[in-house]
């Protein structure tokens, strides 16, 4: 049974939908990631997800409760990082830790939270002190102080510099180790290429993709690069006997030919056929972020109407 | 120990931390007070002008009123205007205590600030200038907790409704200096004209200050004193619970 289901979720301001008939369910203990461009209502599902704003339509179950009616049970067993919180600013990290400890029946020991987000030295220091990335951390302490079954973690990275990033992304995988399943919206598509097991694209409210990253990328029908020097010269006219191949050309002394399907092997067949190897072979692969381009209108090319033009 | 207890004790950890609002929230009414006293001529005198009451007399449940305004309408709605503008509210409403617990949290600590920073400054009347103890105590008490209430409310709402620490900033004081004048603050409500003591009457600080001075001296504070006050409590208090925004 999903840990969280959503069936044609509807949130309107203004007259305007701006979560617009989403559905999709969290499996317990994935790591399933909500990508989309600014506005796409990504922020605003998972606020309806956490009870935080009550949908104009459809319907939210949370391990098999409503958050709007059973807030105090949800609450108890979710638990959120929000985008653009922050706590006092003369707070101290230990007083928080110890304070929201307090709201919850079964909260964890903070003070073996602190270790494992690296802060235990911190524990003295003022909120107002810490890094942009101490912060973050301490905000996923608070998430998880209470022992929850689901974390959701909202834009848990933007601002952090890279190394920052980087090790806030073990810290997500070590959570799901844990046993808790999280929900992490993100506009990197490299952090959910990595962290993710599936990932649901949103744009302008609705769902355009529910996929692993891999199929994500399949979805696109992927067109593989290759680039090597053959060990000796080779007329490209056998190349273009090659079913999977779509371009031939040239790069300085390297051959460059484009593709999809088998291409690679049909390449590298063909060149042991013929006793030639390639030297200094790269293959570059569509990405996710070229995926994601392309199931968004964020590719400067607002209606969508292109795909692939670029 | 509960939740309660402990954003309680968090709140008024913080509040210490914050020395500005320490200053003039517990300390400046008693200093005030003690500055006027040794250093303004004839201050702990009979004067002529107050009808050969001193000074002094009329000024200590002043300070009261002052310390109180300060507290409602100077540190009380920034604090909330920042828990808004940083999220902290949206924050506590994932978790299973509802923020309204951190506003009454707010309002006890004020409340407990409100208390100590009165009774600094009943001492140094009493100590220093031979103000008598408040003669009838329980009315005392009565007319404190009303004016504390009758300003904190406004304090709150305030602080409802302002999206920021600086537009709460804003308000507060906008609110606060016309407060204080009704208070008697620069000119005592004894030597007011009669149709401005009629409006001072009619603002919480007015009305605060004629019933701690009654109760002070020993007679029973007036039904428009204490009326006025329990209803801008009970009024503003309710407007400003209705209307509050948790972002």
């Amino acid at each position: 049974m999903p840990i969280i289901e959503v069936a044609n979720l509807v949130k309107t301001y203004d007259d305007v939908n701006v979560v617009d008939g989403v559905s999709f369910s969290v499996e317990e203990g994935e790591i399933f990631g909500i990508v989309g461009p600014n506005g796409a209502g990504k922020t605003t599902t998972v606020e309806c997800v956490e009870g935080l704003r009550r949908p104009n339509g459809g319907s939210i179950q949370v391990l098999g409760l409503d958050p709007i009616r059973d807030r105090y049970e949800v609450t108890q067993r979710l638990g959120a990082q929000l985008q653009e919180s922050r706590l006092q600013d003369k707070i101290k990290v230990g007083e928080a830790l110890e304070l929201y400890a307090s709201f919850y029946r079964d909260p964890a020991d903070w003070h073996e939270l602190l270790d494992r987000l690296g802060l235990q030295d911190k524990v003295g220091s003022k909120y107002a002190k810490l890094s942009g990335g101490q912060k973050q951390r301490l905000a996923i302490a608070l998430a998880l102080v209470g022992s929850p079954e689901i974390a959701i973690l909202d834009e848990l990275t933007t601002g952090l510099d890279p190394q920052a990033r980087r090790s806030t992304w073990d810290t997500i995988e070590e959570i799901r180790a844990a046993g808790v399943t999280v929900v992490l919206v993100t506009h990197f598509m490299e952090e959910a290429e990595r962290l993710c097991d599936r990932i649901m694209v949103i744009d302008h409210g609705r769902v355009v993709a529910l996929d692993s990253p891999s199929g994500l990328i399949r979805k696109i029908g992927s067109e593989q690069r290759l680039t090597f020097r053959p060990s000796e010269p080779i007329d490209d006219a056998v190349f273009a006997n090659l079913p999977e191949v779509t371009t031939i050309g040239h790069s300085g002394s390297h051959v460059v030919i484009t593709g999809t399907g088998n291409v690679v092997q049909a390449v590298t067949a063909l060149l042991a056929g013929l006793g030639v190897v390639a030297e200094e072979l790269r293959v570059e692969q569509t990405s996710l972020e070229d995926a994601y381009l392309e199931l968004t209108s964020g590719a400067g090319d607002p209606d969508g109407t292109e795909p692939g033009a670029t | 120990m509960s939740a309660t207890m402990n954003i309680v004790r968090t709140e008024a950890r913080l509040f210490a931390r914050d020395p500005i609002a320490l200053f003039f929230g517990l300390v400046f009414p008693g200093l005030l007070l003690l500055l006027l006293g040794l250093f303004f001529p004839g201050f702990d005198e009979p004067s002529a002008d107050l009808g050969g009451d001193r000074y002094i007399d009329v000024y200590a449940p002043i300070v009261l009123a002052l310390g109180l305004a300060t507290l409602g309408l100077v540190t009380l709605p920034p604090i909330l205007g920042t828990y808004r503008q940083f999220g902290i509210l949206r924050r506590l409403r994932t978790t299973p205590v509802h923020p309204a617990r951190l506003l009454w949290a707010q309002l006890a600590v004020h409340v407990g600030v409100a208390v100590a920073a009165a009774a600094i400054a009943i001492l140094i009347a009493v100590v220093v200038f031979d103000v008598p103890f408040p003669e009838s105590p329980v009315w005392f008490a009565i007319s404190f907790l009303l004016a504390a209430a009758s300003t904190f409310s406004i304090g709150l709402l305030v602080g409802a409704v302002a999206r920021t620490t600086v537009s709460a900033q804003a308000i507060g004081m906008a609110i606060y200096f016309p407060m204080l004048f009704f208070a008697g603050v620069w000119i005592p409500r004894s030597i007011m004209s009669d149709g401005l003591r009629t409006v001072s009457d009619f603002t919480p600080l007015g009305s605060s200050v004629q019933a701690l001075a009654d109760s002070w001296y020993g007679s029973t504070p007036s039904a428009t004193n204490l009326a006025v006050m329990v209803a801008y409590a009970v009024v503003v208090g309710f407007i400003a619970v209705r209307v509050f925004r948790w972002e």
